[in-house]
Parts: C-alpha cells; structure tokens; sequence
C-alpha cells in the first residue's frame, strides 16, 4: 500500500473514530477534534472541568474505540507512588503475595491511562508519572518496563482546592494539551443528556462503541504523518514569531486590560511545548486533508497546547483564568502571517 | 465685331492694377471733430503691395514732434505677410484754440522699393476740429472755485461680487476636499487610501514578485482590521467593513491563494493568478473610494 494511501485510510478511520465519539459524547466536538489530534500526535493530555460534565465518559469512549487495554486509577492525597506500580496481599495461603499494579499489570498492551483528580495525588505521584509520561517505561522490580503505547489522560478538578496539590510546572509540560470540557451549551443536547435514557447508563453507552485495535498502529502512523507533512518557511517564521510572542506578548502589541505587559511573564512556552504544538498542528492539517501546514492550523491547537506552559507572575497569577485566555487570544490576533 | 469684343477683354484683363505697386490703400481715421487738447488720435495705413515690392520704412515719420502742437507718439508697423502691411500712427495733441478751429495731420510720403527702382505712396492729409476746453474768461461763482479738479467718480458697489466670490472660492474649497477625500488625498485619511496602495503595488508586479503583491494586499486588510485578518475572521471583518462582503468569493480566494502560495510546496504562480489579484485590488479600491 502507498504511503498516500495509508495515510489517507487512516485518516478515514480518524474521523469515523471522531464520529462515534461525536455520538457518545454530546455537544463536546472542539474537546472531541482536539482529543483525537493528541491521540493522533501521541501526546498526553490533561483535562478540566467541572464535576460530571463527562470527562470519564469521553475517556472511556476514547479507550474503546481505541482498543489495547484501560487503565484509570484514581488521585487522592494517601496515594503513594509503589500503588501506582504494586500491590501486596496475602494470598490464599496465607503467605504475602506481591502482584503488579495499575501501570504494570497490563504490559506494553496498555494504552490508555486515566488519572483522576491528579491534583489530589502528591507530587511523589506525579514524580513517577513524569517518567512513564516522557519515556513511555517505568523501572520496577529492578527492571524496566517498557509501555510503547500507553497515552495518559489525566483529570484535574477545578471547583475544589482544598486538600490538592498543584502540578509542578515540569509535570505539566509534558501534557501535550489541556483541554477544558465544558457543558454542551445548546438546549437539544442539554435536553437528551437529561432525558434520553441511552445517556443514562454509561457502561451501555460505551458499549455501543466498536472495540478498537488500531492502538498499536498508531506509534508508527504518528512517526508517519510528522514526516510527510511539510512546513513552509513562512510557516516556520510564523511559528517563531508565536514562540517569542509568548514570552514578550508586550513585544508583539498585545495588552491586556489593566496589566503591565512588561511584569505579566514568568515563563514562556518551552521548546517541547513548541514541538507538541507543531506535532499536533500537523494532525489537524491532516485531518483536513492537506500535505502542508497553515497558521490555521497552528491556530486551531495553540490555546489547548500553550494555555498550562505559560506562567503568570505571581502577582497575576490570581486572575490567571481570566488573563490566559485573553493572552493566547492576543498573541493570536497580534501576530500576523504572512 | 467678335473680335473686337475679345480684344476689349482682354485689354480689360491687363488692367492697370496688374502693374500698380500698391494693389490695395487705405487710411483708417477716427471721427474729424470733439477733440480738445491733448488728445490722442490713432490713424491706421493699409495697404497691399505687389511681390517685390517691400515697404522702406526709413521713410516712415519718426517718433516726436512733428510741429509746434502735434506730437507722434508711436508708430508701428506689422506685416501680415510679405505682401500685406499695417501701420499704426498714434499722435497726440498739444494745442488749446480759442474757438472751435480746424487743423490738419500733415501728409508724407511712404517709399516703396522694388529693387533698385524707388516707389512712393502719398498718405493724404487729414482734417479735423479742435474744441477748447472752457471759456475764454474764467468766471468766479458761487459754485466755488472754477478751475477744479473733476469730482470723483462713484465708486462701483463691489459687495455682491465680493460676496459671490467668497462663495466661489468655498464651494471649489469644499469640492476640492471632497475630491480628495475620494481619492484619499488626505494625510490623515490614511486608512482611505490602504488599497490605493496596494494598486499601485500589484499593477507593477510581474510573476516573480507575487509575494510582493500578496504582502501588499494582506497588509491592506490586517491594517483595515486593525490586527492580522486570517480568512475564518472574515465574518467579523465584515461585520466592521460590510461593503466588502460583496467580495466574498475574491476574498476566498485570495485567502486560499495565498494560503497555498506561501504554505504549500511547488506552487506555480500563472500570469492569470496577477490579473485576478489585480482586479481584486481595483475592485476594493473601488469600494474604498465609495463608487461601488
């Protein structure tokens, strides 16, 4: 099969994969297209939003289409790294048994990962997870465990601080996306979630969808699709431009309401955010079909890739969730190409 | 009695005019009566020679006084052609008579050459008469003093075309701004003159700039929008500049254009391509100027 040809059945077999999520999860298209594009890109994504809102569902959605095996372990303030990797009991004999956990039971068949309320967890747990997010391998048992394909989600609660622990910023980094599910807006979807049973009984609904097993696929597709999709020069120089814009907006032209511009930063993007941020935008040009970038489509993943990378000064850090939007916006409207 | 008839004719072909040196002479002079001292009087000569025959102008009175009260002010001479003069004689007056009394412009005599042969034409004398000014008493009167200056004349009333003038001059003032508001002359019009620019930009641009005309355009657009304008903002746009929605199908264009122009390998720029920008670019500048 031609390389075209792969990638262009592939692609079809990305959006009858958006689809049927589509369909599970309503009124979540923007979480949903730019779900895929991280799957696609295999980047580690990291949601928020409101309790019950469905997170957990589009997740479990996710898993099923994409087949390979689920693991979700939940974060809270007793968890200890060692649970994450083992567990003791006494066995039927009465003798201490050790079996492996969560990360480790599945081997390298596990591909999906969920953390909920990682905020909860201490910064132990998120420690370990750094490793198994960049490396795709946890050391244990005096040995590494390789996990080729293991993708992490990862569930952070807004509406609740006490007893949470703030991602470190390195933690944070090596999410490729935060992606923030909000509740559907119109009034059909709000009216079936409340009153069509089918959205009732989340285990049924999961299983209307087809069982995946394209997840081992989807390391190589991914190597592929970054190769064959081209940056222009004028696309690099626009990209560019976003980067330093992100550390020096007030260089740029953006303002902010009753911000000095010059005070606002602490850090800007990091070169591996950039990177997440051009191997998403590649998925997304794909996905529409093209061989080649375009700022639109930088566009279309720079909030969910840069919104956790940039760091507010501590004396703005109050009115982040205010000022991040308004910035990325900025950058975006400021920075011309070409 | 035939022939006789022939003969007279022909004798009457070779009339005398045919040899006469002056074809054509004529004295033009005002009317001979009501001047009084101190006049100006202008005599005009016409005359028409044969060819060969020029005028000798050495023969021409010379400028000032000819006798005790008449003076030669100017006199000119101009030539239509070779064959055709105009003289222009202006003589002035200096003569106060006692009573009404005639006097007369003396003759002379123009020389006329035709090779070495010598010619003359009299200009005849003319006649005129002279008026005195006041009686020869001057009275004293009740009237006041009567050798006096003249009373001044009246003065026009310039206040209607003073004041039509002022209106002239603000209505061209107010036609002239409006004109180059059209044109977005004004300096601080700018934003009036954005595609006017960019005209002038592409209509000089040949295959090999493209991107010059492209950067010309979309810099056009970013500075209407007052920040960079990417094609799916093109609602907004048009939300804050609605005559331009009626290129929406040209805006697609150029967007995707320019799109695959500067993003996507081994695009070839045809001349067609500049024609389209082009048109596009009049048909903003159109909307701009207002006359679309």
């Amino acid at each position: 099969m031609s390389l075209d040809r792969h990638l262009s059945d592939s692609r079809d077999h990305a959006l009858a994969f958006e689809q049927q999520i589509n369909l599970t999860v309503l009124g979540l298209g923007a979480a949903v297209r730019h779900i895929v594009i991280a799957v696609y890109a295999r980047g580690h994504v990291l949601l928020e939003g409101a309790v019950g809102v469905g997170k957990t569902t589009l997740l479990r959605a996710v898993a099923q289409g994409l087949g390979g095996d689920f693991q979700r372990i939940e974060g809270t303030i007793d968890l200890m790294p060692a649970d994450l990797l083992y567990y003791t009991y006494l066995a039927n004999d009465g003798r201490p048994a050790v079996e492996p956990g969560p990360l480790l039971k599945h081997g390298d068949t596990l591909a999906t990962f969920f953390f909920n309320e990682i905020n909860r967890a201490r910064p132990q747990v998120h420690a370990l997870l750094l490793r198994a997010m960049a490396e795709r391998s946890i050391h244990a048992f005096n040995r590494d465990y390789a996990l080729p394909h293991i993708q992490v989600f990862a569930d952070r609660n807004r509406v609740e601080k006490e007893e949470t622990f703030e991602l470190p910023a390195a933690a944070k980094d090596r999410f490729m996306m935060e992606i923030n599910i909000t509740m559907p807006s119109d009034n059909a979807s709000l009216e079936q979630l409340m009153f069509n049973p089918r959205f009732h009984d989340t285990d049924a609904l999961i299983a209307e969808i087809a069982p995946g097993t394209r997840y081992y696929e989807l390391n190589s597709l991914a190597h592929t699709l970054q190769q064959q999709i081209q940056a222009s020069p004028k696309l690099r120089d626009y990209a560019l431009t976003l980067w330093k814009a992100s550390h020096q907006p007030q260089h740029y032209g953006v303002q902010l309401s009753d911000v000095d511009m010059s005070q606002l930063m602490l850090a800007g993007a990091s070169p591996r955010g950039m990177s997440y941020l051009i191997r998403a935008a590649k998925v997304s040009a794909w996905l529409a079909q093209r061989d080649y970038l375009l700022p639109e489509d930088i566009q279309a993943v720079f909030a969910v890739c840069m919104s956790h990378r940039l760091f507010l000064n501590p004396m703005y850090a109050y009115r982040k969730d205010q000022l991040l939007p308004e910035l990325m916006n900025g950058i975006l409207q400021q920075v011309a190409a070409p | 009695m035939r022939i006789l008839f022939v003969l007279f004719l022909f004798v009457l072909g070779c009339s005398s005019s045919v040899d006469e040196p002056i074809r054509y002479f004529k004295v033009e002079t005002p009317r001979p009566f009501g001047y009084v001292n101190g006049d100006e009087i202008s005599q005009r000569i016409l005359f028409e020679t044969r060819p060969g025959i020029s005028l000798e102008r050495a023969s021409l009175p010379g400028k000032g006084p000819l006798n005790r009260w008449l003076n030669l002010n100017d006199i000119r001479v101009s030539q239509a052609d070779d064959q055709h003069y105009q003289i222009d004689l202006r003589y002035q007056i200096f003569y106060a008579p006692l009573e009404v009394k005639a006097l007369t412009l003396p003759s002379f005599e123009l020389q006329l050459n035709q090779g070495e042969q010598r010619l003359s034409q009299t200009v005849p004398a003319w006649t005129f008469t002279l008026s005195p000014l006041r009686e020869l008493v001057v009275r004293q009167t009740e009237q006041g003093e009567y050798m006096r200056p003249d009373s001044l004349p009246p003065l026009l009333n310039t206040r209607p075309a003073l004041y039509g003038l002022l209106a002239s001059v603000l209505i061209a003032l107010a036609l002239a701004v409006a004109l180059a508001w059209q044109y977005g002359y004004l300096a601080f019009n700018g934003r009036r003159r954005l595609f006017k620019k960019a005209l002038r930009t592409v209509s000089g641009i040949s295959k090999s700039d493209m991107a010059t005309g492209l950067q010309a355009l979309h810099h056009c657009l970013n500075t209407l929008n007052g920040q960079p304008l990417f094609v799916h903002q093109l609602a907004d746009f048009y939300q804050r500049h609605p005559h331009y929605q009626s290129l929406h199908a040209q805006w697609l264009w150029f967007f995707n254009y320019s799109n695959r122009f500067y993003f996507s390998p081994g695009m070839t720029v045809v001349s067609g391509d500049i024609q389209q920008l082009k048109t596009l670019c009049q048909l903003a500048r159109s909307i701009e100027r207002g006359s679309r």
